[in-house]
């Protein structure tokens, strides 16, 4: 196999492997852009979270504590697990956000009531989507997320070998080289331009 | 003709938007790796270093609002343009953060004596980045944010028409539809594995 064939070839057949990913973040991507728009085809006045139980609860979480840690207990004493993310919003409140692609679950901890209120969200294609899109990083304990993450990064190098092996054939196709480079010079200024400007 | 005008757009539009498709790539694996990109400068939160301080010399009406005082301050110094703004409710103080790729700005002002602070945020690599993958246009006033925005469009009806016209170049190609349907098979039968248990 030659090297024009190989690199022809790595282009196409990896852009095939990817194109779930590739797919998956054009499209959600429209939801990022336009997020106000799909947020009001939402407008239907249900709720995007039920509760789905109250209850007396307390423990002890000083400032200095490790939140991931603090967010697993409350997890675990809760019957819950899976990917989730913590955030204080304050002294006196605590939230876990549990999630996988399809459902999420918010837990909130108040301490100064001494309560544990759990929610779920209703499910929207458009959460999904942005969930998706926006899921990655090395910080969860499961293998699987971190196999996700790795394709996350596989995508990101596809998308570079992409550009690489695109490159690459537009400049063996001599007679594509003027209107090639205009189009490249064009998109590099216009892409300089907004750096600047913005 | 069919097949030269769907080859030419597929390549021509990805040399235009080469600097965008390169940058949500290194974004993604600078989000995907936010934690070691963290600790390799010892801490994630952004430092800001002294700029320029003054005194405001304009009013404000009786009951303005955040937004507008945010704009009136940048139209004072130069620097109108995509930005957030932030009342603290008991002092009143503004902090103004003015967001473009390459310098972002943190304007702090005091009603007391109408003094105005501005500092500029450490130019770190991950950071610029993570702000241009997270621009999107049409969320603010300004003209040049929705051109920005135009473009994100732009860039994801391209990854839609890369992926379609992708899929069509290779079923013309007879010699490679076997393996091609193995690549592609494989890569979503993985990405289902992950939607079904992630």
């Amino acid at each position: 196999m030659t090297f024009h064939r190989f690199v022809r070839r790595l282009h196409l057949y990896l852009g095939l492997f990817l194109l779930p990913w590739f797919l998956l973040y054009g499209i959600s991507s429209v939801l990022f852009s336009h997020g106000r728009y799909f947020e009001g085809l939402y407008n239907d006045g249900k709720p995007n979270w039920t509760v789905r139980f109250d209850r007396p609860y307390r423990i002890e979480i000083p400032a200095s504590a490790d939140q991931r840690a603090a967010g697993e207990r409350i997890l675990r004493d809760a019957g819950l697990k899976g990917a989730f993310g913590t955030y204080r919003p304050n002294g006196r409140e605590f939230h876990v956000y549990v999630y996988d692609f399809w459902s999420a679950t918010q837990l909130k901890y108040y301490a100064d009531r001494g309560r544990l209120v759990a929610e779920d969200r209703r499910f929207r294609l458009d959460h999904m989507l942005t969930g998706m899109h926006a899921r990655g990083g090395f910080t969860q304990s499961s293998f699987l997320d971190d196999a996700w993450a790795v394709t996350v990064d596989l995508a990101c190098l596809g998308m570079i070998a992409w550009i690489a092996s695109g490159l690459y054939m537009w400049w063996k196709l001599s007679q594509t080289r003027a209107w090639g480079a205009l189009a490249l010079a064009g998109g590099a200024t216009h892409f300089a331009l907004f750096l600047l400007v913005l | 003709m069919l097949s030269k005008l769907i080859r030419r757009t597929h390549m021509y539009l990805a040399l235009f938007l080469t600097p965008w498709i390169l940058m949500y790539a290194l974004s993604t694996m600078a989000m995907n790796h936010r934690d070691f990109f963290a600790q390799l400068r010892g801490g994630s939160d952004a430092s800001y270093a002294m700029e320029s301080a003054g005194v405001y010399p304009g009013t404000f009406p009786p009951g303005a609002k955040p937004r507008e005082m945010a704009r009136r301050i940048l139209r004072h110094l130069g620097l109108d343009g995509t930005h957030y703004v932030q009342r603290a409710p008991e002092t009143g103080h503004l902090t103004i953060y003015r967001e473009s790729p390459l310098v972002t700005r943190r304007i702090t002002y005091t009603p007391a004596d109408r003094r105005l602070v501005v500092e500029k945020a450490a130019f770190r690599t991950p950071s610029f980045l993570e702000e241009l993958h997270r621009r999107r246009g049409f969320e603010h006033d300004y003209p040049l944010e929705d051109a920005w925005g135009f473009i994100v469009d732009i860039v994801i009806a391209g990854i839609v028409f890369w992926v379609l016209s992708g899929v069509w170049m290779w079923l013309q190609l007879a010699g490679t539809r076997r393996l091609g349907l193995l690549f592609a098979g494989c890569g979503l039968a993985l990405f289902v594995v992950f939607l079904s248990t992630i």
